[in-house]
């Protein structure tokens, strides 16, 4: 037989005992918890409610004299209004901020779209140069290689690459200049070097000899230039790709 | 009385403060009774009392009209009664001896009901159930009350103290057990 808990007979005893006919039945059943019930509620009788001190019919009104000077009275409730003030407040105030940060955004996109149109102004500038200065390699180049190969014992130079020599000088003039003021050490001296045989070249009359030219090659070391002229021309060629694709990437 | 609360209290959100005052004095006596049950002090109580309508004012536009005005300020003034047991907790009390015990810093507390057996017992049982209730909790104190002096269920102690059901009536328990743990000895004695 399961006894009663302690628990039990509290709630027994206050009525909120839920199995209270079952805990009745087991009181009536079991001696040993009926004798333990029956020392627990009178125990539990003993204990008294304090006596309240007698509060006379004023009680009221003086507690209220006491605390009526710290009360504020309610104010009357106001009608409901389509919007309110405050509200109002917010809502405009949200909305201006909304628009605030549209149009800093559309400033913020031109003012940062401003700049890959200027870029792309010097790309194209610059595309310009490199093409035009690789086509002048190129040019220069071939007449090098013209003039190492032509060795042979009673050969003159003929007149078409003198002429050519004259044209490349005044262009490369130019571009030595250019690449001077662009602060390009590379190409500034081989340009520099190229302007010196191409000022012999065009400036050997019209009889140059193999003689000249073989002393041209040796004091000049026109092999070291076509050299350096490859290397500038391989140069050339790879910065041109990307400045194409710089291009085309702005124009889409 | 309850439509008639109602309507005071209409009264006084809509700007009629002394219509309060009207609810103050219907209901101070029952505040001031479990308010002098919980803290058994006179003034304690009447602290509570002013507390519980103070708050009640201010609280007013949050009363539920399907509620009645007794019943919600019934609760404030459980919350107040336990503010001010907790505030009491916090301060250095003395506790009162029932013999003498010079290392205990305690008081006596002169027995001027002395008379015949049964008065003797009451006196004594008195004197260790208010000691027994100064070792509750706040929380298993205003429980107790409630419920064995102010016959209140489980569920509206629960929903004075902002409790579960369940530890309210864990409260009651403790509570129980620990005064009869004070009070069995007189018992066993008699």
């Amino acid at each position: 037989m399961k006894h009663l808990t302690e628990e039990e007979m509290i709630g027994h005893y206050y009525s909120e005992d839920f199995c209270k006919a079952e805990a009745q039945i087991h009181l009536q059943a079991c001696r040993q918890c009926a004798q333990a019930y029956e020392e627990f509620s009178k125990l539990l009788a003993s204990v008294h409610a304090p006596g309240v001190p007698p509060r006379g019919s004023e009680y009221g009104a003086q507690v209220w004299r006491f605390i009526q000077g710290s009360l504020l009275p309610y104010g009357p409730k106001r009608r409901r209004r389509f919007f309110h003030w405050p509200q109002f407040g917010y809502a405009t105030a949200c909305l201006l901020f909304l628009a605030g940060a549209f149009w800093a955004g559309r400033f913020w996109e031109h003012a940062h779209s401003q700049p890959p149109v200027t870029s792309s102004e010097q790309q194209t500038k610059e595309r310009v140069v490199l093409f035009v200065l690789d086509n002048h390699l190129d040019r220069s180049e071939r007449l090098l290689v013209q003039l190492n190969h032509a060795d042979g014992e009673g050969h003159y130079i003929d007149f078409p690459l003198q002429a050519e020599a004259q044209q490349l000088l005044s262009d490369n003039q130019l571009y030595r200049q250019s690449a001077a003021h662009a602060n390009d050490p590379l190409l500034d001296a081989a340009l520099d070097h190229l302007e010196r045989v191409l000022l012999e070249v065009a400036n050997s009359g019209n009889e140059l000899t193999s003689t000249d030219i073989a002393s041209i090659q040796k004091e000049m070391n026109t092999q070291g230039l076509l050299f350096q002229i490859r290397v500038l021309r391989a140069r050339v060629s790879e910065q041109k790709p990307n400045a194409h694709a710089i291009r085309k990437g702005v124009n889409t | 009385m309850g439509n008639n609360d109602h309507a005071l209290i209409r009264s006084v959100l809509a700007g009629e403060k002394e219509a309060y005052g009207l609810l103050v004095a219907r209901h101070s006596q029952s505040v001031f009774r479990v308010a002098f049950r919980i803290t058994e002090s006179e003034a304690d109580a009447d602290e509570v009392v002013q507390e519980t309508f103070l708050r009640g004012y201010r609280k007013l536009q949050d009363f539920d009209a399907r509620s009645t005005f007794g019943t919600w300020i019934y609760r404030i003034a459980m919350n107040c009664a336990l503010d001010v047991l907790n505030k009491q907790k916090h301060q250095k009390m003395v506790p009162v001896a029932e013999e003498y015990d010079c290392e205990l810093p305690t008081v006596q507390v002169a027995d001027r009901a002395a008379g015949p057996d049964r008065l003797l017992l009451s006196q004594e049982i008195e004197t260790r159930r208010h000691a027994a209730m100064d070792r509750l909790t706040p929380t298993e104190r205003i429980a107790f009350v409630m419920r064995h002096m102010e016959d209140r269920s489980t569920d509206e102690i629960a929903g004075a103290l902002g409790i579960a059901p369940n530890s309210a009536k864990q409260a009651v328990f403790r509570a129980v057990q620990k005064l009869r743990q004070s009070l069995a000895p007189l018992w066993v004695r008699s």
